[in-house]
């Protein structure tokens, strides 16, 4: 099983993914599944034996088409083809700031661990990395600016924040 | 014929291949008569990315009794900058020097084509 | 100036720390090429010709005495003896070593400088006016803006990989210095109805194979929703900006196949949902405000013997004709410093020439340096009665060339002397053009006459918006020149228009004599160059450029 990294209450563990992503075409048989962005909008899905929702997102693929489908959706798969297509980092903070998912947010394709504390910061709560990392790797990574100077997605304060409080 | 050159990860220095290593003057270099044995080098040399960077190869011409570069860019790379005489490997001195400043022959470095059609 | 607090100083440590982690990894192999380049790039590393090079970002074109040291000290110790000041007014260093970076960016730190993207797909250094704070026709002082704009954008998580690079450029006077209308954004700082402050806002300029001048997005943007407002632009860029093809990949593209009007509407629409959530408080903006007031320009110093000197002694005069300029405060003068000495690199500075441009602003200049997108310094505030002092130093230190805005005041990129991206030689070219009009009497007699060189389409040269504009091109492996006239990067912006066939390297010089001599034969009552081209057209230009042509 490849690596799954997750983020919870500011903690990183490696876990178990149990999701399994169906291709178009493939029936759902139970368990947890990821479906395209097309198939959930065509609504076709059957939810078979409770399993979890997931949509998988290419980069092209616009948020907003969820909105309304979201408390069906347990995850959200944002895909990276080529690390420096930066798309996602705007999907995943419109998800979580605009539409207001609280679902899992995962990182998915070439994904590096050079790129964890800009994912968290938007709003990424999963990560699957291309790169090999392992959880401290990970978390070292995210964890290596001590100050930020925007508001994101995730509630850290903006650096003018902390200066107001001096 | 053909030299091999690349970058040299560490400082970024131009290299040439000279018997499954890397050296800095091109008078020093292996020459390559024959595409396989060229395309065999370059082989070997992309299989160590932590020595240097993007090897390439580059056509050749005699001038003074040394292999220069048909190129002028890659005259440029092998001398150091036009502007500085002091900077770049042209510091040296020698006769392999005078041969690359007086080299004819431009042409368009068809290594270096390859190079981004490669990408 | 704005002073890096604790907090700055710990964003900027924590940036070091983590590219020394790169390096490492790329070092050790973990890291491919691949992986590693983008990353280097985002802290202004390239692999060029002969050796890397470290762009350090000189933010909005601003430096203090112990920054200016400090970058000499990384010349004299990780380079050779010399850096280079660029169009977007960094300065680069040619001969650095990759292993040595790490330790060059904790010198940099030290001193409250950096590298962090100036280069890469992101929000790059802004560009400010390098008279600000002096200049008499300014609305206010621009780099509040700028640096509020640095922090906003330095590692923003959202925009960090962009289709494209992405560049900036603010302006509060009339005569935009920073050719704000060839930048992806241009913000000129405007007065509204009510007497706020706000922004008129280009969007979509450019330079490089598809040059435009960008047109008015939003024409009062009022200032306290400026950062909502970038997010709505940056967000709609990041959203649909092409990816497919790096030659399409600038915003200028995207606005140019949307319409100016399609794309304000998408503009509008994000940044009515993002609404006043995305701006930065007054109370930060008060904050960097104060730390640019300059409570000692207040009082009017007596000028001394500066007339007198200027009368008696005609070096000191020309120098003072083309290398002063007016400051707000009167008793005091902006001095220009040209790194266009003749036979030297357009935009080389020396390590001791650093030095001695830092003492110069210690003792008698409030401790403010400038760099220019014309790549030349500037003391902003300078005595009247301090002026002939500083010119003597300047002149022992070969920075007095008396040149500013001549015909040898040009910029030329590296060019393929030092770029990986280059197809011809840019410094040469602008070195023999420079000697061919060094006669100072001749160059005055010309007037202004902006030469701009770029060794390759990518346009780092600026060659869109000279006033004579020099394109290096290769043609069947040999080293041709494009020339264009009639472009502007001021107010009057203008992308300069194709004069006709390439000319070899050689023929080059010529070309522009012959230009200049059709427009000494053209001119009427004291137009400049610009303004006789302008009137008469290309035709008398391109006759002479191409009289004897079969």
């Amino acid at each position: 099983m490849p690596m799954l990294i997750r983020l919870s209450d500011g903690v990183f563990s490696q876990v178990q993914d149990d999701f399994v992503r169906l291709g178009d075409d493939e029936p759902v048989a139970g368990g947890d599944v990821i479906v395209s962005l097309g198939r959930l909008l065509s609504g076709d899905l059957v939810r078979a034996g409770g399993g979890r929702l997931g949509v998988w997102l290419e980069p092209e693929d616009e948020v907003e088409a969820l909105a309304g489908r979201l408390d069906q959706v347990d995850l959200v798969a944002l895909a990276f083809p080529k690390f420096r297509d930066g798309r996602a980092f705007t999907s995943a903070r419109l998800l979580r700031e605009r539409l207001g998912f609280a679902g899992e947010v995962r990182a998915v394709g070439d994904v590096l661990q050079d790129q964890a504390g800009f994912m968290v910061r938007c709003g990424f709560d999963a990560f699957s990395p291309a790169d090999g990392s392992t959880v401290e790797a990970w978390a070292a990574a995210a964890g290596r600016h001590r100050h930020v100077y925007q508001r994101a997605a995730d509630g850290r304060a903006p650096a003018f924040a902390d200066r107001g409080s001096f | 014929m053909k030299a091999l050159t690349a970058n040299r990860l560490s400082d970024g220095e131009v290299v040439f291949w000279k018997s499954g290593a890397w050296v800095e003057r091109l008078a020093d270099a292996d020459v390559f008569v024959a595409e396989d044995t060229a395309a065999t080098a370059e082989t070997s040399a992309r299989a160590q990315p932590t020595m240097a960077i993007d090897p390439y190869l580059i056509d050749l011409v005699e001038t003074a009794g040394f292999w220069t570069p048909v190129s002028y860019r890659e005259r440029i790379r092998a001398l150091g900058p036009s502007n500085h005489e002091r900077h770049g490997k042209q510091a040296d001195g020698g006769d392999a020097v005078e041969a690359l400043r007086h080299a004819h022959g431009a042409a368009r470095s068809s290594g270096r084509v390859n190079l981004i059609r490669r990408k | 100036m704005y002073r890096y607090d604790a907090v700055d100083r710990a964003v900027l440590a924590d940036r070091a720390a983590e590219f020394r982690d790169q390096v490492r990894r790329r070092l050790s192999g973990e890291l491919t090429e691949d992986q590693f380049k983008p990353l280097r790039l985002m802290n202004g590393l390239y692999l060029q010709l002969h050796a890397y090079m470290l762009r350090v970002a000189v933010p909005y074109g601003s430096l203090d005495p112990r920054q200016m040291r400090a970058l000499a000290d990384i010349a004299r110790r990780f380079d050779r003896d010399y850096g280079h000041f660029t169009t977007r007014t960094n300065i680069q260093f040619n001969w650095i070593r990759l292993a040595d970076a790490p330790e060059i960016l904790d010198v940099l730190a030290a001193a409250d400088l950096h590298a962090i993207q100036t280069s890469g797909n992101c929000i790059r250094n802004v560009t400010a006016d390098p008279y600000a704070g002096a200049a008499a026709d300014e609305l206010e002082d621009p780099r509040v803006w700028c640096e509020a704009i640095r922090q906003w954008s330095s590692l923003h998580p959202e925009f960090s990989f962009l289709p494209r690079k992405f560049k900036i450029a603010v302006t509060a006077s009339p005569h935009d210095r920073t050719a704000a209308k060839v930048h992806d954004i241009g913000l000129l700082l405007r007065r509204g109805r009510d007497g706020a402050t706000g922004f008129e806002v280009i969007v979509g300029g450019g330079m490089g194979r598809t040059p435009y001048v960008g047109p008015t997005l939003k024409a009062f943007l009022p200032s306290d929703r400026l950062f909502s407002y970038l997010e709505a632009v940056l967000r709609v860029y990041n959203r649909h900006g092409r990816r497919d093809n790096i030659y399409k990949a600038r915003i200028k593209i995207l606005v140019a196949a949307l319409g100016a009007e399609a794309f304000g509407r998408e503009v509008e629409a994000e940044w009515e949902k993002i609404g006043s959530g995305g701006d930065l408080p007054g109370s930060e903006i008060a904050r960097i405000r104060d730390s640019f007031t300059r409570p000692e320009l207040a009082d009017s110093p007596a000028p001394g013997d500066f007339e007198v000197r200027r009368a008696a002694e005609p070096a000191f005069a020309r120098f003072v004709r083309n290398n002063l300029k007016a400051h707000k405060l009167p008793g005091y003068a902006i001095v220009d410093v040209s790194l266009k000495g003749f036979g030297e690199t357009p935009g080389d500075i020396t390590a001791d020439q650093m030095d001695v441009v830092a003492d110069l602003a210690e003792r008698f200049g409030l401790d403010e340096i400038r760099s220019t997108h014309e790549q030349n310094l500037v003391l902003p505030h300078i005595r009247l009665a301090d002026v002939h002092t500083v010119w003597k130093a300047l002149d022992a230190a070969r920075l007095a060339t008396p040149n500013i805005n001549l015909i040898s005041d040009i910029i030329a990129c590296p060019g393929l002397d030092y770029c990986a991206l280059a197809n011809a030689r840019a410094i040469c070219v602008a070195q023999d053009i420079a000697r061919r009009f060094e006669a100072p009497d001749r160059a005055e007699a010309i007037g202004e006459l902006k030469i701009k060189i770029s060794g390759c389409i990518n346009a780092c040269g600026h060659h869109h918006v000279g006033h004579i504009g020099i394109l290096g091109v290769d043609k069947k492996g040999e080293e041709f020149y494009q020339l264009t006239l009639g472009g502007s990067g001021a107010e009057d912006a203008a992308v300069g228009k194709m004069l006709g066939p390439a000319l070899p390297i050689d023929r080059v010089t010529d070309a522009v004599e012959a230009i200049v001599d059709a427009y000494l034969l053209h001119r009427k009552d004291g137009e400049r160059f610009l303004d006789t081209l302008r009137r008469t057209g290309d035709a008398p230009f391109r006759e002479a450029v191409y009289a004897d042509a079969h």
